[in-house]
Parts: C-alpha cells; structure tokens; sequence
C-alpha cells in the first residue's frame, strides 16, 4: 500500500554559466509514498519552484532523475500528461472564462468524457462552496476562489499525482480551510499530493515535511519527528518592563531564539526545561514582573530556524549561534532599547466612519478606530477586505468618500501635503530600484523627500547599519535576497524619520529568519517612538502586535489585543485528536452539538470545543465509536489564525441568516 | 489532431469575451485605411501658384490664364516684386513662381523669343518633377496656341506646318486614370494585414506565458503542434474577416476598378492571412514579455510590409542587397498578387508563381513555429 511514487536521485538545476552561475537546487533525493501528502517548506528563493517544475517535466534538470508512477520524468516527460496535475503559483486560469468554461477546458484538454466530466464539476463546485459562482469570470474573484478554481481545473481530469506550488500564498483563512477540506478529500480516493508552502502551520498537515534551505534538503520527516530533533522546549511569558527582560534574557546562555510578541515573549531553549524553570525566578531577581509562563513544545517554524542556525553555525564557526533581537545581524543594537518619550497625547491615527467606494461597491465601510503613539498596530483581514484602500486613505493617496480621520494630527483630507512628510510608506512590491545600487537608492529616496546633505549623510550611515547593509553599499538591489531587500526598502521608508510608519504587507514571500529579523527591527523603531501600522497576511505575525483590527469586507470586525481577543471572545478551547481515517473522523464529529467546527491536521483532526472538559469527552466518545483515535485527545493553543477564521465564519453565518452574532455564539 | 479542439474553443470565447481585442482587430484596420487612403495621395494638384507679371500686357494675363485653365494650379498670390515672390517660396506658400518680365508682350509680337522664369520648390523632388512637367506642357500648349493664331492671323492657314514631325501616343495600361489611390487602396489590404493580425497571434501564447497558464497547458497530454493549430485557427478567421472588411471598404466606399477575379483573389488570400498569424506565433514562441513580442512582430511584420513590398516604392529602383531582403517577408508576394488581379486583371496562369512561393512560405513558419514552440519553461 505505502509504496513509491515520486523518487528522485541528486535532481539538480543550475542557471546560467561562469560567474552569473546560480546553483538552484542542488542534488535532491525524496520518495514520496502513494496516497500521502509530502510538504516541501522552504522560503523564497530556496528552490522549491524549480523542483517542482523539474518534477513536473516541464524544466530539464542539470542532473539527477526523478521517477514518476513509473515514467522516467527526464527523458520521457510526454508520457506524464495525464498521470499528473500541476498547480503553479499564482492565478494561471483565464480570466475571460467563467468558472464552469475553466472546468471545461480542462475536462476537454485531458479527454474526460463529457458525463464523467459534468459529474465531476459538480461535485468539485459543491466541494469548494463555489456552486453559485458558476458564471462569474474567473477574473472576477476573490483571490481564494481562484484557488480553489484552479484547484478545481486540476481535480477534474483525477490526476495520480498533484503538484500544488504555493497554492495557499495570500489566501484568507476560510479558503484555506475549504482548500486544505477539497485535497484531504481527494487523497481519500488515492491521489498523492506534493505540495509547497511557505507556511510553517501549513506543512503541520503534512504527512511528511522536506525543509529545503538553498536549493538543498536540509531536514526530512514527519512534522512530529521533526519537532523531535529539536531537543528544547519553547517558553512563552509576560514581563514587565519588556525591555529589561529582553536585556536580561539576552545574557542567559541557552536561550537560542526570542521573539517579542506585543506584550508576550516567546523564547526557545535548546538546554531542555531545568532553564525554563529557571527563568522566571532569575527575571524576578532582576526586578522584572514576570506573569503567565508558560512551556509549549516547539513548533515547525523553531525547527526550521534552529535548523538554519545549526548550518549557519557549522559555515562560520565561532560566531554565536542565538538570533536573539539585534543578534542575528547587527542591526537593532544601533537602535536603543529604552522606550523614547512619546510626544504629544493625541493618537497617530484616528479614524471616524471613514468609509470609501469604487461605483456601487464599498470597499471601506464606516470604519472607527484609533491607533496609539509608539503602537505596533496589525491590520489584518483577507485579501480584497480592504487594507491596502484604507492605508492608500490614511496616507492622502485617495480621498475618503464619507468620515474623515487624522494622521499624526492632521487632516486626511485637507492637511495633505503637510502630512506627507510626517509619514513613511512601504507598499507591498519591492519598490526599489533594481537597477540602482543600495547607495544610490537611499540617495534618491533622500532626495525625493528633500533632506539636506548633512542630514542624509547622517541617516544614510545610520539606515546602512539598521538594516545590517555596511559594506553592501555598492551591490546593485537586485542582486540582495529578499530579507535584505526588505530592509532597505524599510530602511528608505524612514529615512525621513516619520512618526507613522504605513507598511503594506512587508514580509510576504520572506523566509522566517528573515521575517523574525524584520519583526525586531519594528519592535525596536516603535520603541523609538514611531508609530507602526502594518497589514500582513501571515496571522501568526499578528502575535506581534500591541492592537489588532480585524477588516472583513470593508468592515472592521474585532479590535484588541491579541490576549484580549483570545480572552473575551469565549470562543472555546481548540482539541487535538491524532486519527486513524480522518475523513471519517471529521464526518463521525460533523453531528455533536459540543464542536463548533473542526479540520484535518495531516492524521490528526483539529477541533474547536465550546468548554475543555465536555468537549474532549465528546470527542473521545464520538471517535472510539468506529476505534478511529489513535492517541488521546489532548487540548492545544488556540492561533490566531483559528480565531479569526471563526470571526469571519461568525460574520458570515451571520451576513446570510441575518442572526446577529450574540444569539450565534450564545 | 488531439487537442486542437479544446484550445480551439476556448480561444474562440477568450477573444469574444475581450470585446477591446476584438475591436482592434476589426475596426483600427478601417480606421487605417482611411486615414492612409486619404493622406498618401501621389497625385499633384492644387499646385500654390505665385506670378509676378511685371509686363501686364493682354498677353501676359493670357499666358497666367493658361496655368489656371488647368486644375493643377492654383493662383494664390500676385506679388508686384520679385522678391516679395521668392519670399513666398522661402516660406512654402507658393510651391511655383512664374516671373514675367516686361517687354514679353513685345518680345513675342516680335516674333522675338520670350524667356519666362519658374522657379520651382525641389524639396519633394517627385512632386517638383511633376510640377516642371506641368509647367512645360503648358508651355507648349501656350506657344502652340499662339503660333495657331499667328499664322491664322496672317492668313497662312496651313496648320500642319506645325505639326511635330513624330508624335507620341501615350496610353496608361492598367491604372488608366493614373489615380494614385487605385493602387493605395488594394495594397492596403496586404499591408494591414501584416499589421493587426501577427501583433495579436504575438501576444496569444505571450500572455499565457506572463499569467502562467501555459504552465499547465505544459503539463497536460495536448502535442505542441495541436496547440499552435488551436492557436492558429482563431486568430486566422478573425484576420480574414479583417481582409474582407477592408476590401468591402475598397469596393463600396473608394469604388476601386477590380480588373481581375474577386474569388480567385479571396483564395489567393488564405495562405497570406495564416502567414501572417503564423508570423505572429512564431514570435511569440520566440520571446517572454507581451512588451518584447509587439515590438519584435512591428519591426517583423508592419515595416517591411510597408517600406519593401513594393507597396509605395517599386522595388526595381531600390538597391540589389535591399531587393533581396524584400524576398523575406511575404507581403511582397501579396502585393504583386493583389495588383496583378486588381489593376492589371490578369489571371492565375501569371501570378501561379508567386502563390506557389507563398504557400511554401506560410507551411514552412507555421513548421517552424510548431517546432520553436517546446512545453518546457524557460
């Protein structure tokens, strides 16, 4: 049953010659058994594209072979059409078609007779709770539907394997879920999936996870074995002040990583728990408050740090191998760590039924909402829920249609160029100049916004060693990798000291070393003072956050911290339940009335519970029924990727039935 | 061919669902048309004429009224002074001067020899050159007329003593009229074909290759030449319903003399319109961005269509290495197709030659552009 379907042996991709010579994938050796899903995690740039494209047959490998369902994918790539199905990123459907003419050319593409196919179609649109979209241009959607479309237009022809690259990048949580329901659906039929995710909470529903780290494995197992190697336990506490803590924490050896979540610290230790028992007592000592400690065991995203670091080590030994704040690279020690004054009580941002429309659509619906000075405010939402509208707003860039809303304490509307330069903007696409050296576009970002020589000397030298670019001076942009690009475009976004600072989805297609870095270098301009207000897509970035709002549809639906949303929300407590079949799991739990809702997690089922204990005895009973637990139950921390999932299903349910949210959740 | 039929369809309601291409397609060639029907006009007329007549005789108005007779020449300005009509030349307003001196009535009731100056603007050497004609016609005309009343006059009455001795008896075969714009018009048709269609079948497998949903066109069983047929067929009725567009426009609206047969010529065509699709595939085989694929199908298509097809300039007058280069590209066959059947009405047995080359030509891009065209990225 468990045999071989994909192999490969020293698979590897070289572009280009001579010095421009780019190694892409360096010889990789995987097998994938049938029926299983198999991750390959790894950030941009790390090659998991060209892999999949070699797999796929449709690039030439330099070297290596890779064997699919028994065809030899290098020197016999026609015999896969058919046998395989590939997903490539981004939006590759045609966006004149409807959703039904996409289905249909596939069908029609691989031959699927027309009532197998029109079967099929149903069945898939039902599956993705697409069925009313049938006529819409596929153009047309949202970015999730589109997903699922396309996912859609690769089940249609039942492929023995499917090839997803990225296929959940910029989804919103309701869609991913629905995504992740349609493939374990499928595998249930016997279909192997291969899938690449930049995810870490993603490859968790992975049966087996490959970590790939510049075009090589470093790390291949099931996510719990994985989990395993890493000896540590991960701690996460409350101290107060945070910034003593920090310093404190910084000296204590055995501390490998540290993260500051809002007011939370997230911290893992490679020595085991005697440290962590520790920790609290020589924080006190120290004279910080210490409240709410906590051991949780490692998660994915630790494992494929502390397994970058362990490499990154063994390159340059000698260095120290912790990526504290600041340690990684140099760049936050520039930056003090006590908090600067905070001038002026009046907040950075203040918005009063702030409302925008495009023709008869709202894109942004009466929206109030304050952001303090020296706040790290996260601004989430699904794609097309209206982020990048409000920010463009808030930054003068369009005119609100109704309400109106301050900006370091000038009108949105009528104060416009003088606000400018009390604001920083990062958009979303790399906006540097790629032909231009890091030099030359500091330099004309200087002179974009009008600083003087002596001052941009001075903020020149200062962004060089921020962003850890010292010496990197004359490498053209292009030629950084993405954290280092990220860095300079940030660091041109302040180069003009603003007092707000908008960033539009900074970190996406970053690697989570990379993004960790970023995530200090925030953390410490807001204690400089600045105020920062950030989208992001990636939910657990949202921990990072002193205040949170909530965007759904135009329409600001939970504001909070991210403990204050997780407290008074009630929503319940969230199950782990490793299982024998989940799809059957998941249908046998579909009736208790004690679940709210639950998901496939790889062969284990998350379910979210109303209360802890009648809710683990539900599904203990539910599931020995058929015998289909493999190991107890045990509860698990609720994300806040689940927590919103659950606000927008609430809002949903809410938006169809027109029961206001009490009664739902009473 | 396995395959062609879903590419087929699916391009087909690609197309009818992008009304902007579509229109494109089928109305900027007419709107082309117009404009180069109305503006490449070869014919000189309405010459801006400027006489100085310092003699002011009976005789001198006669010899003015001679140029104005004619509709060539338009008199616009009666400066006194010479210089006041070199002027006019200087700034273009006058494209002729004719400087009558005094004493030209004399002179010629004299029986003396009349000397007239012109001074023609050389800037456009055709037009000049045909202005110079014009000018020395009237001449002759004028000196004919007036020896004819001379020797009336004295009674002599032989009028064939004046007779030149040969006579030349042209006759303009296949454009009689010598109207410019019976040339223009039918070579028009090949020109924008080589413009539109190409420009459009460029950015067909582009686009899908920007969006990457060629990618999984790649990974599915169809064979790269089904791809380019599905491809091919679309594209090739849309720009033979733009042929037929433009030739209802040249029939109906600029009533162009077809001499030769209308079926004939739309079966000629059909090689010629999938030509220029397959041209197009061809360079979207070839190239990443939509931006490189329009540009590279222009310097392809549109500009050897126009400049070496021997559409507006014969191509016997132009240099040997450049009429070599003008064998590349298809439209020259066309064009020489299209004026055998429009104005020289001639029939299959003489342009077989050139329909033979064409449709060698258009199988052989098409090959091409099925071999270039790999399901591989990159």
């Amino acid at each position: 049953m468990n045999d071989i379907i994909i192999s490969t042996k020293g698979l590897a991709k070289t572009y280009g010659r001579g010095t421009k010579k780019v190694e892409a994938v360096r010889g990789i050796d995987l097998e994938v058994g049938r029926g299983q899903i198999f991750g390959l995690v790894g950030p941009d740039g790390a090659g998991k594209t060209t892999t999949m494209q070699m797999l796929c047959g449709i690039l030439t490998p330099t070297a290596g072979e890779a064997v699919i369902a028994g065809v030899n994918v290098v020197n016999n790539a026609d015999a896969l059409g058919g046998v395989i199905g590939y997903m490539s990123e981004g939006f590759t459907l045609y966006g004149n078609l409807t959703v039904g003419e996409n289905i249909d050319f596939f069908a029609d593409l691989y031959n699927v007779p027309p009532e197998v196919a029109a079967e099929r179609k149903e069945q898939l649109l039902r599956f993705a709770r697409m069925e009313d979209a049938r006529n819409r241009r596929a153009g047309h959607l949202s970015g999730g539907m589109k997903k699922k479309l396309a996912l859609a237009c690769t089940l249609i022809y039942r492929p023995r394997v499917l090839f997803l690259d990225e296929p959940t990048t910029g989804v919103d949580p309701v869609s991913r879920q629905d995504f992740w329901k349609i493939l374990y659906e499928f595998l249930s039929e016997g279909i192997t999936i291969f899938v690449s995710t930049p995810y870490m909470d993603e490859a968790e529903r992975c049966h087996q996870v490959a970590l790939l780290r510049r075009g090589q494995i470093i790390a291949n197992d099931t996510p719990e074995a994985l989990k395993g190697m890493l000896k540590g336990v991960a701690a996460e506490l409350t101290a107060i002040p945070q910034t003593q803590a920090i310093a404190e924490l910084r000296r204590m050896p055995g501390v490998s990583q540290m993260q500051v979540f809002g007011e939370r610290l997230h911290l893992l230790l490679r020595d085991g728990s005697g440290l962590a028992d520790a920790i609290p007592a020589r924080l006190e000592e120290a004279g910080v408050t210490v409240s709410e400690f906590e051991t949780t065991t490692p998660s994915l995203e630790d494992v494929f740090i502390a397994a970058i670091e362990d490499l990154r080590a063994a390159d340059a030994p000698g260095k120290p191998v912790a990526s504290l704040p600041g340690n990684g690279a140099t760049q936050a020690d520039v930056l003090s760590l006590t908090p600067a004054e905070v001038a002026g009580a009046e907040p950075a941002v203040s918005a009063r039924n702030l409302t925008r429309r495009f023709g008869e659509m709202t894109a942004v619906d009466r929206l109030n909402f304050t952001v303090k000075r020296g706040e790290i405010f996260g601004f989430l939402g699904p794609n097309g829920s209206g982020k990048t509208t409000t920010i463009r707003m808030l930054c003068g860039l369009l005119p609100p249609s109704e309400g109106a809303a301050t900006v370091a304490g000038f009108d949105i509307s009528r104060q416009r160029v003088a606000m400018k330069p009390h604001l920083g903007y990062m958009s979303q696409k790399f906006s540097l100049y790629n032909d231009l050296t890091v030099d030359e576009n500091i330099r004309f970002y200087g002179d974009v916004y009008g600083l003087s020589a002596k001052r941009l000397a001075d903020r020149r030298a200062w962004v060089l060693e921020m962003a850890g670019l010292t010496g990197k001076e004359h490498l053209l942009a292009k030629d950084l990798s993405g954290g280092w690009k990220q860095r300079l475009a940030l660091g041109c976004a302040i180069l003009h000291e603003p007092e707000i600072l908008f960033l539009d989805e900074p970190t996406s297609g970053v690697d989570p070393v990379s993004r960790r870095q970023f995530w200090d270098l925030i953390f410490a301009l807001s204690l400089q003072g600045i105020t920062i207000f950030v989208t992001t897509h990636y939910m657990d970035e949202a921990e990072h956050c002193h205040d949170l709002g909530l965007l759904y549809r135009g329409r600001l639906i939970a504001r909070g911290s991210p403990a204050e949303l997780r407290q008074n929300m009630k929503l319940g407590v969230m199950v782990e339940a490793p299982v024998r079949d989940p799809l059957a799991a998941l249908a046998a739990l579909e009736g208790a009335v004690e679940i709210i809702q639950s998901s496939i997690f790889g062969d284990k089922l998350h379910a979210l519970v109303w209360e802890a204990e009648p809710g683990l005895e539900a599904i203990e009973r539910v599931l020995s029924v058929d015998q289909l637990l493999t190991a107890p139950p045990r509860i698990v921390p609720l994300s806040l990727e689940d927590l919103f999932t659950l606000f927008i299903e609430m809002e949903e349910s809410g938006r169809k039935q027109g029961v206001s949210r009490s009664e739902t959740s009473s | 061919m396995n395959g062609v039929l879903p590419i087929l369809k699916k391009e087909l309601r690609e197309i009818w669902r992008d009304p902007y291409t579509l229109g494109i397609a089928l109305f900027l060639p007419l709107i082309l048309l117009f404009l180069f029907a109305y503006s490449l006009n070869l014919d000189v007329k309405n010459i801006p004429l400027a006489v100085v007549d310092m003699d002011n005789s009976a005789e001198s108005r006669a010899y003015v009224q001679a140029f104005v007779n004619t509709d060539k020449f338009n008199l616009k300005y009666y400066p006194d002074k010479p210089e006041e009509a070199t002027r006019l030349l200087d700034q273009g307003k006058a494209q002729v001067v004719i400087l009558i001196p005094t004493g030209f009535a004399q002179t010629l009731l004299g029986g003396g020899e009349a000397a007239v100056q012109t001074l023609v603007d050389g800037t456009f050497p055709t037009s000049a050159r045909v202005v110079q004609s014009y000018v020395n016609t009237i001449n002759d005309v004028f000196t004919a007329r007036l020896l004819a009343d001379h020797f009336a006059g004295l009674g002599v009455g032989n009028n064939e003593v004046l007779a030149p001795a040969v006579t030349a008896v042209p006759r303009v075969r296949y454009n009689p009229a010598m109207k410019s714009a019976n040339l223009i018009v039918p070579g028009l048709i090949g020109v924008l074909l080589m413009a539109f269609p190409p420009l459009l079948s460029a950015l067909a497998i582009v686009r899908e290759k920007e969006t990457g949903s060629i990618q999984q066109i790649f990974v599915s069983p169809v064979r790269p030449a089904a791809f380019i047929v599905g491809k091919l067929i679309p594209y090739g009725i849309i720009a033979y319903i733009e042929l037929l567009l433009v030739l209802l426009a040249a029939q109906f609206w600029f009533r162009t003399p077809l001499a030769g047969n209308l079926g004939l010529f739309l079966l000629a065509s059909v090689p010629y319109v999938i030509s220029t699709v397959a041209i197009g595939l061809l360079v979207s085989t070839v190239t990443r961005t939509q931006l490189t694929a329009m540009l590279l199908a222009l310097v392809l298509t549109f500009m050897p269509s126009f400049l070496f097809s021997g559409f507006l300039f014969p191509l016997f007058t132009m240099p040997a290495v450049l009429q070599i280069y003008s064998y590349l590209f298809p439209a020259r066959y066309f064009i020489e197709i299209t004026y055998d059947v429009f104005l020289k009405g001639v029939g299959l047995k003489v342009w077989l030659s050139q329909l033979l080359i064409l449709s060698l030509y258009t199988a052989a891009i098409v090959a091409l552009a099925g071999m270039r065209f790999k399901k591989k990225v990159g």
